[in-house]
């Protein structure tokens, strides 16, 4: 497996988490904008991985446990946060809560 | 054939990805998601991180997506909006800054030099447990107490007022 260069993996990394980014900053229903930043966060993941198998280490790896173990307590927090604001303001897009705009 | 097997993956988590960015329908947008998780487990099996890969079946593939359809299975979304959109100035102006951003790390992926490897990993479970149960057991049990207080963060979100 010594033939795939690290820099290929970077590659995968790099674009998937742009598109997280773009999906973040670009879609307007919340529930996708969480997902979005699920993507990022494994992309992440990836270029970690990668990093370890090249190094022939193990750190990455648990690091990307972490990381995931981090998701899992974002996914529930922000879903429930989700939940709270549709229940009390009856809306699902993000350009629609701006109780806190300047 | 590890090149064959590695742009096969790659492609499929990129056009995954990419469902999850132009989907309409919530429920496509799911359905990408884990198709963009299975890929990425296949990658992590590819790699030789097969604990890894096995976790990111069993609490991303598992947990978390059930988490997202129980919350859209619950919240009535079709009553509201049929479709929501993105936004499109925002998406204009973001662009520059994204490409740039990506011709950052196109320069150091390009230019940088990476540590030199310090061998091949024989065994990597009996390698991740050994070091993730000694070096990094204090990090292990703050993350254990982080998600007992998301656990009840989530409780208290949710619960139904009054």
């Amino acid at each position: 497996m010594k033939t795939i260069p690290l820099e290929a993996f970077l590659v995968v990394s790099m674009i998937l988490f742009g598109l997280g980014v773009v999906g973040i900053v670009a879609r307007r229903n919340l529930i996708t904008v969480l997902m979005s930043l699920e993507l990022t966060l494994n992309a992440v993941n990836i270029a970690l991985v990668g990093a370890d198998h090249h190094l022939g280490a193990a750190e990455g790896q648990i690091f990307a446990l972490f990381v995931i173990a981090l998701a899992a307590t974002e996914a529930a927090v922000g879903l429930g946060i989700i939940i709270a604001i549709f229940r009390l303001k009856r809306v699902d897009s993000t350009d629609e809560i701006r109780e806190m705009r300047g | 054939m590890e090149w064959v097997v590695f742009t096969v993956l790659a492609v499929w988590l990129l056009v995954s990805a990419g469902g999850v960015l132009f989907a309409k329908h919530p429920v496509h947008v799911v359905l990408f998601f884990l198709s963009a998780l299975l890929a990425m487990a296949a990658l992590f099996l590819s790699l030789g991180a097969e604990l890894l890969a096995g976790i990111q079946l069993l609490i991303y593939a598992a947990a978390i997506v059930v988490f997202y359809v129980l919350v859209i299975t619950t919240v009535p979304w079709e009553k509201l909006k049929e479709f929501e959109g993105a936004y499109r100035r925002e998406l204009l102006f973001g662009l520059p800054v994204a490409l740039m951003a990506f011709g950052a790390f196109a320069y150091l992926i390009a230019k940088g030099e990476f540590a030199a490897p310090k061998g091949q990993v024989t065994d990597a479970v009996r390698e991740l447990a050994k070091t993730l149960f000694t070096s990094y057991l204090f990090p292990f049990e703050v993350a254990s107490l982080i998600l007992l207080v998301a656990m009840i963060g989530a409780i208290l979100l949710g619960r139904r007022e009054g």
